[in-house]
């Protein structure tokens, strides 16, 4: 039951991304959104959600303690099962927690030699292989693009679907095609680009690049403390 | 009692076995004068400074590793605390560490930064106490103080700064130059008590010059009027040099470095100079307690003397006169004949005797002001209890006290050792409340109940050393539990007709699982099928029942009782009748219930150089462990995940023999969670052998 509310209210679903895992092996996603309004929010219940299909997701943080991380998916699942039983809420828990795992870094100390090497530490010994690798609190501003084509290589090497949060900047207003100019010498290494923004109280999320031709919806709705669809829609 | 709250300084000497911490604290009670001659440590057998300081005590009959010594340096009031040497993570260390303001590094000039003292030094860390260091050993061959700072910066990531250059290493030690006077120091007299200001040798000039370069240069940091002295190349002043670095220091930003020889008698008074001009007052430090009154939200004290008391019992002692409560004031005035009330049992007390404690004598006062440490007499209290004014509800630790997760059987050598264990016992249950102790009716083992294999470890010792009891221990046993999943019905009657009174009891309704709770009942009874008088009688025997679990005799948790029908007899029903009614009522639903076994498991953050974190998680991982993350920390990292309690026996050997001794690891107990089916069928096994065993 549990599953099945998450992934009728997965907001990037919602929007006509049909392929349930939304990228494809080896490919980039990335949520834009100035500070506070809610990427990491959204990353952590997609990662709910791959978790419930059973699929494992590393989650990089470069802000966060490992603790605050665990604490951002404690309180999103809790969130989103309100409505079921404890007992059933804690056992799925229980269930999916394997199939995640944190790695923080200072921002300072990441790179992806590093990552890789993290990554083999754990693959050799089969304690954990992912399908989704979230990093949050990449500086896309200070990497280049030399920093993300090393990632793009471990992702097709390694066979996992990247997403990124990109914080970007009141000061600079969007391009044509709704990208902020410091994103755009980067913007063909991702596949799918959504958007955060707010107005007034509400949230809304929206498709910039991916979103195939035939979906009916551009933008949606969310629940600012769940970030997934408001029940109304 | 003088009251300038400047010059109190609360410190702990931090210091691994063997680097000096007994001689260094035994000097720095000599030149401040609490103690009038100076006695050797002997036997360095390897046993350690602990045992040596131990054995002193006893001989001398004073207490050098007292809770806390009081004694003055140059118009400071210094009280010097006792840090449990031990390094495992457990309430009492935690405390130790709350009451310190400072701490001085002891670190011996030829082992330099052992993994010890990397230990000790990530306890500081942890709670942000600023410290000096002390270069201790000068004098032993092999001595290299320049080595050891260079491994302070690499190994421990202070970024250290030469407060002093040595004069002679080895057997030729002499006396220190000071860097911020520009003079050396010599050490005369029998026990180097008269401090000497001569010219600086001339051969060491030039070094002399170049490492006040470097400390003046590390101390601009944190002072803008020291930097633009330097840019105006005017004459920097001591007092200029030694505010930056207290600034850096209280901000742990740097860590200034002594050097000498405390058995040599080198070098001990200006480090005691350092610690008054470089280590925090109490006004310096900002302490909180959490309000329990305001759904335990974080409260900072303040110093002040006018607010009300806020008092910390951080270590319990047995002297001559009964129990002597050492207890730090961080608000307030604790005055003789005031009221005062313990936060955990809500007790009102009134304060009678306290004093200040010197190395062997203890000093009557009329209060203790915040800020200041002493001790009460003749209060009923546990470790880590919190005193306020009435009118506060102030805690300074968390009230919420885990249950134990580990048990030990101990058996006692000889009679001897058993009044010395039952004595050991009823004080360690006193000071720390997540050690129990019991005794096991069907086997008559006296049990101890801890968070982990480590913690009962050292109460083990403790036992052994300083009460002498020779006690022999058990393998240890993890508290498993037993709970239900889903709910069963009961009807279920009591009948006895065997000659005299009968019995008769009949009780029915439902078992299911509940979350967060041990055990609910309720009564749904309508009409008085069962007379309210045996309802009480009732819930006895479910509870009873509890105790022990039908399926593998672990105690049972998260069970809702409810009983909605039932039958009694004019004559033959009782509170017996239907106490064992609700027993069977239990038994009979309990396996239909489908239990289940649950078991401790430990949040364990292991702390180890980036280059062994493969083969952590890989030990971690065989252990049934689930690794939640890991955290790139420059070279260390830190691994944390959730292990059963079961595999994690023995894991401190393992885990040092996997890593060089570099890794460090803490356990705490975090939730209960069922065992898997094929580790649930050995559990099974194991406790049908321990009944026939014990049968």
């Amino acid at each position: 039951m549990i599953k099945k509310e998450m992934i009728y209210r997965n907001p990037l679903v919602k929007l006509g991304y049909d392929n349930e895992d939304i990228l494809s092996t080896g490919g980039f996603g990335a949520v834009l959104a100035y500070a506070g309004v809610g990427k990491t929010a959204l990353l952590v219940q997609l990662a709910l959600n791959m978790m419930l299909r059973e699929h494992s997701v590393l989650h990089v943080s470069l802000n966060d303690a490992v603790s605050k991380v665990d604490l951002w998916y404690q309180e999103i699942f809790h969130d989103i099962a309100e409505k079921f039983g404890i007992a059933e809420v804690n056992e799925y828990w229980d269930k999916i927690q394997p199939y995640r795992f944190i790695m923080t870094f200072k921002v300072e100390g990441f790179s992806a030699p590093k990552l890789e090497e993290r990554l083999t530490d754990l693959m050799e010994q089969n304690i954990f292989k992912p399908h989704t690798v979230i990093i949050d609190g990449f500086r896309f501003d200070e990497a280049g693009r030399g920093q993300l084509v090393q990632l793009k290589e471990l992702a097709g090497k390694y066979s996992m679907g990247l997403w990124f949060t990109v914080h970007t900047h009141r000061h600079e207003p969007p391009q044509e095609n709704g990208l902020p100019l410091s994103f755009l010498h980067i913007a063909d290494l991702f596949e799918v680009i959504v958007q955060l923004a707010t107005k007034g109280d509400e949230v809304y999320i929206t498709s910039v690049k991916g979103q195939p031709k035939n979906s009916a919806q551009n933008d949606l709705l969310l629940d600012p403390a769940t970030m997934l669809i408001k029940e109304s829609q | 009692m003088k009251i300038d709250d400047q010059k109190i300084r609360n410190i702990g000497i931090s210091a691994h076995i063997d680097s000096g911490k007994t001689t260094l604290t035994e000097r720095i009670l000599y030149y401040t004068k609490r103690i009038h001659a100076i006695h050797d440590v002997k036997g360095k057998d390897g046993v350690g400074a602990t045992m040596d300081s131990m054995d002193l005590e006893k001989e001398r009959g004073i207490t050098i590793a007292s809770a806390a010594t009081y004694c003055e340096w140059k118009g400071h009031e210094v009280n010097i605390i006792d840090t449990p040497g031990h390094v495992d993570f457990t309430i009492e260390v935690e405390r130790s560490l709350r009451v310190l303001d400072g701490a001085i590094l002891v670190l011996c000039a030829v082992g330099g930064v052992q993994s010890q003292s990397i230990t000790v030094d990530r306890q500081m860390k942890r709670y942000r106490v600023p410290c000096i260091a002390f270069i201790n050993k000068c004098d032993r061959s092999g001595a290299n103080p320049f080595r050891v700072m260079s491994q302070l910066k690499s190994k421990l990531g202070h970024n250290a700064v030469a407060m002093q250059i040595p004069i002679g290493l080895e057997n030729d030690v002499q006396g220190v130059v000071d860097l911020v006077s520009m003079k050396a120091l010599y050490f005369d007299g029998d026990n180097g008590e008269t401090v000497r200001e001569a010219e600086i040798p001339s051969h060491l000039l030039e070094e002399a010059k170049a490492k006040r370069e470097e400390l003046i240069d590390a101390a601009s940091m944190f002072s803008d009027e020291l930097t633009e002295a330097i840019l105006e190349e005017k004459e920097v002043s001591a007092d200029l040099i030694y505010s930056a670095l207290r600034k850096g220091t209280l901000q742990r930003e740097i860590t200034p470095v002594y050097l000498g020889s405390a058995y040599k008698n080198k070098g001990v008074q200006p480090m005691l100079d350092g610690v008054t001009y470089l280590l925090p007052c109490p006004s310096d430090i900002e302490n909180v307690a959490i309000d329990m009154d305001k759904n335990e939200e974080t409260v900072v004290l303040n110093n002040d003397t006018e607010k009300p008391i806020v008092a910390l019992v951080f270590k319990l002692e047995d002297g001559q006169y009964g129990q002597l409560t050492y207890i730090r004031v961080y608000q307030g005035t604790l005055a003789k004949g005031s009221t005062i009330v313990n936060v955990r049992t809500g007790k009102k007390v009134k304060v009678g005797r306290l004093v200040r404690m010197h190395a062997d004598q203890m000093e009557d006062v009329e209060s203790l002001r915040a800020g200041y440490i002493g001790a009460l007499f003749g209060i009923e209290c546990s470790s880590g209890d919190t005193f306020t004014s009435p009118d506060v509800n102030l805690t300074m630790i968390s009230m919420y006290v885990p249950k134990p997760v580990i048990s030990l059987a101990i058996v006692p050598k000889d009679n001897k050792s058993q009044v010395a264990m039952a004595k050991a016992l009823n004080r360690f249950a006193k000071e720390d409340p997540t050690f129990k102790t019991y005794v096991d009716h069907e086997t008559g083992d006296t049990i101890i109940e801890g968070m982990g294999e480590l913690h009962l470890d050292i109460y083990v010792e403790r036992m052994r050393r300083e009460y002498g009891a020779d006690v022999s221990t058990g393998n240890p046993r993890v508290a498993y539990r037993e709970t239900i999943t889903q709910r069963a019905d009961f009807n279920y009657t009591h009948k006895k007709q065997t000659g005299g009174a009968g019995q008769f009891g009949r009780v029915a309704g439902y078992l299911e699982p509940i979350a967060d709770t041990d055990f609910v009942f309720e009564n749904k009874i309508f009409g008085g099928a069962i007379p309210s008088q045996y309802i009480a009688a009732c819930e006895k025997g479910f509870k009873q029942s509890m105790a022990k679990g039908p399926k593998l005799e672990f105690p049972v948790t998260g069970v809702k009782v409810v009983i909605n029908d039932g039958a009694s007899h004019a004559v033959d029903s009782s509170d017996m009748a239907f106490q064992a009614a609700a027993r069977g009522a239990f038994k009979e639903a309990y396996l239909r219930a489908k239990p289940v076994i649950h078991e401790p498991i430990m949040k364990v953050v292991v702390e180890t150089p980036a280059e062994f974190q493969g083969s952590v998680m890989g030990l971690l991982n065989q252990r049934r462990g689930m690794i939640i993350g890991s955290q790139d920390e420059d070279v260390m990292c830190v691994i944390e995940a959730q292990v059963p309690l079961a595999e994690m026996f023995g894991f401190s050997t393992v885990l040092r023999s996997a890593t060089q001794g570099k890794a460090q690891f803490t356990m705490e107990f975090t939730l209960y969670r069922q065992v898997p089916q094929s580790i649930a069928e050995k559990i099974a096994l194991e406790a049908a052998q321990n009944k026939k065993t014990a049968a």
